[in-house]
């Protein structure tokens, strides 16, 4: 069995999707991974907390509503602020309105500070063999 | 009958309270201030009847026929009028919408602001809908005079108050939601009883306007979580959101079902919908009033490939015109992906109105399948009334409240913290919504061995246990290009 990893998961900003977060729950929980699921409309602040209370190595961001560009400006900075300067942070989702070239959104994310950024159509298989990676990475 | 139904008054908040919270609610923001219920009143009057929605509801519930509506909203008053213009002329929709942002949902008007100014400056709407609240009055008035057709708000506010003071005054004559339906799918903390409360003012004060011979449309919100709902569920909370509009004088009531997928369960689905929430509206004392109803094309998640959306599309307007449903919610192309472009969103109602066209002149032929299925509807809707009656002790507010809160009633993956949260669907070997695991539902043990014995079936076929790999396998199906999630 691997390193059981915690991780801090939520739906970020005034965003209630929650179906996909339920999922992501009970996906990562069965992969090993120990989640603190916020569930859906967690603030930036919430995030951080609760990374810091869990010991996490890692805060999954969801966004499926479109305000993704304005509710994820400065959560890395944040992070810096509090501490977290190696925190891995993932973001997916519709995280923007309209349609933008996804290699574009993905641009957007990483200057924002974000790892790694998914769209709704990657494999969460892949995902979480990515996480453990980077999350091994980090450890070194 | 129950005592209820000879004093139906009784329910109605005294003017004297209302005008209370009115005080305080058109305080909350400056634009408030400009709500002026009489002036309101001249200028809704003012009004030409081929814009009234409540007007356009029941002429097409009188003449069988079935109205297109997209839904559309960004961030700036010039860009919004250009987008409904575009939906109105090329799209050739019957009714618009105004879809409503995120943060006014929530009540936080300065992140709206905010989100107004950022999109001026990117020249490109940052928000998923447009902030009425902010635009005030004069912003409302422009966007509702600017188009032809009667012209709805849709949102998911737990506390439409001031949204709904504003857009009312502001020339829209529908407007959409309801105490259950637009907390429990859409809020994370907010309690029953307050958004129930919040909500009676909102209907109380279309009441007052109908009082005045303002006709305004109320339209619960039907699908609910959109995902995998089971027909009972939807139903009850439509019906019990029907008779608290109609408590505080509501007339005119659309009520909606979001498709499932099922051809039959859905058909049947409509048509019990009206006829059940005829007899609990007159069990409740009530008999005058319009009722319609609204079928919502597929609400889960849709393939990112557009011909593929297409598909789920013209499926949703078939079922919608063959339940005789009387307006259809339309989906766009780019669901997969997001807020659409206008281009995408007229044409998905292009796709629903060929669908609706070449179906107009027919009937779904009634069978014995749907028989079946109609009767278990009532059958499962009547057990889950039963149960908020005996809660409420004759009261339907009183037992909504509590049998949300014993999970009696719940709504599968719903992100309200009020809700239980324990009930799981899934479908059956032929793609109806089942009950997998039913929580704490008021559901008998003959209903459910009917449910279990269907997903048994298909458990048989498939060569595994019914298990929680069906429910997420059956989630993704749809964008995955099949309705029922086979697998691999």
């Amino acid at each position: 069995m691997s390193t059981p990893y915690n991780i801090v998961l939520g739906v970020i900003g005034s965003d209630c999707h929650s179906v996909g977060n339920k999922i992501l729950e009970a996906y990562f929980t069965e992969n090993g991974f120990n989640v603190t699921n916020l569930g859906v409309m967690v603030s930036q602040e919430e995030f951080i907390a609760a990374a810091i209370e869990t010991g996490s190595k890692a805060i999954l961001v969801s966004s499926l509503y479109g305000h993704g560009e304005i509710d994820c400006a400065g959560l890395r900075e944040k992070c810096i602020e509090k501490g977290l300067d190696d925190i891995i942070l993932y973001v997916g989702g519709n995280l923007v309105v309209g349609k933008v070239p996804f290699e574009q959104v993905v641009e957007k994310f990483k200057k924002m500070g974000f790892d790694r950024v998914f769209s709704n159509e990657g494999s969460l298989d892949q995902e979480a063999e990515l996480l453990r990676k980077d999350i091994e990475e980090r450890l070194k | 009958m129950n005592e209820g139904a000879t004093n139906v008054s009784v329910y109605k908040i005294s003017d004297e309270k209302f005008n209370e919270i009115r005080n305080e609610i058109l305080a909350t923001w400056p634009t408030g201030k400009d709500v002026d219920f009489e002036e309101a009143i001249k200028y809704q009057q003012a009004i030409p009847e081929s814009k009234n929605f409540a007007v356009a509801m029941k002429k097409a519930g009188e003449e069988n026929r079935t109205l297109l509506q997209p839904r559309a909203g960004v961030a700036l008053v010039t860009e919004h009028i250009n987008l409904l213009k575009y939906l109105e002329t090329e799209g050739e929709a019957d009714l618009l919408p105004t879809t409503i942002d995120a943060y006014t949902r929530l009540n936080r008007y300065e992140n709206a602001a905010d989100g107004v100014e950022k999109s001026l400056q990117a020249r490109t709407s940052l928000l998923n809908g447009f902030p009425a609240v902010n635009h005030g009055l004069v912003g409302c008035r422009m966007v509702t005079e600017a188009v032809k057709s009667p012209i709805q708000v849709r949102h998911g506010t737990p506390d439409a108050r001031l949204l709904a003071e504003i857009t009312l005054a502001g020339g829209f004559t529908s407007f959409e939601g309801g105490g259950i339906s637009y907390n429990i799918p859409y809020a994370k903390k907010v309690p029953l009883q307050k958004s129930i409360d919040d909500w009676k003012y909102v209907d109380r004060l279309v009441g007052k306007y109908e009082e005045r011979g303002i006709h305004i449309n109320r339209e619960p919100f039907g699908p609910l979580t959109g995902t995998l709902v089971p027909p009972c569920v939807s139903h009850v909370v439509a019906i019990v959101e029907g008779i608290l509009a109609l408590r505080q004088g509501v007339k005119s009531i659309t009520l909606g079902y979001g498709q499932g997928g099922n051809l039959v369960q859905d058909v049947s689905a409509i048509l019990s919908l009206k006829s059940l929430a005829h007899e609990y509206f007159k069990r409740e004392g009530f008999n005058e009033y319009d009722l319609t109803t609204v079928f919502h094309q597929w609400m889960g998640g849709f393939p990112p490939d557009e011909a593929k959306a297409f598909a789920v599309i013209s499926l949703g307007a078939t079922v919608a015109v063959l339940s005789g449903a009387d307006k259809v919610i339309v989906k766009t192309p780019h669901e997969a992906k997001g807020i659409p472009t206008k281009e995408a969103n007229a044409q998905g109602i292009k796709a629903t109105r060929q669908a609706v066209n070449m179906l107009r002149d027919q009937r779904f032929p009634v069978s014995e399948e749907q028989n079946i299925e109609t009767e278990q509807i009532k059958k499962e809707v009547r057990s889950l009334m039963d149960t908020i009656y005996r809660l409420g002790e004759g009261d339907i507010e009183k037992g909504v409240v509590a049998a949300v809160e014993a999970g009696a009633l719940d709504v599968p993956f719903a992100p309200a913290v009020c809700n239980h949260g324990k009930i799981l669907p899934m479908r059956d070997n032929n793609g109806y919504i089942r009950i997998f695991n039913k929580g704490n539902m008021a559901l008998s043990d003959e209903i459910m061995a009917y449910h279990r014995e269907k997903l048994e079936e298909r458990a048989k076929i498939e060569g595994r246990n019914v298990c929680f790999q069906m429910v997420t396998d059956d989630i993704y199906a749809i964008s995955k290009g099949a309705l029922v999630g086979r697998p691999r």
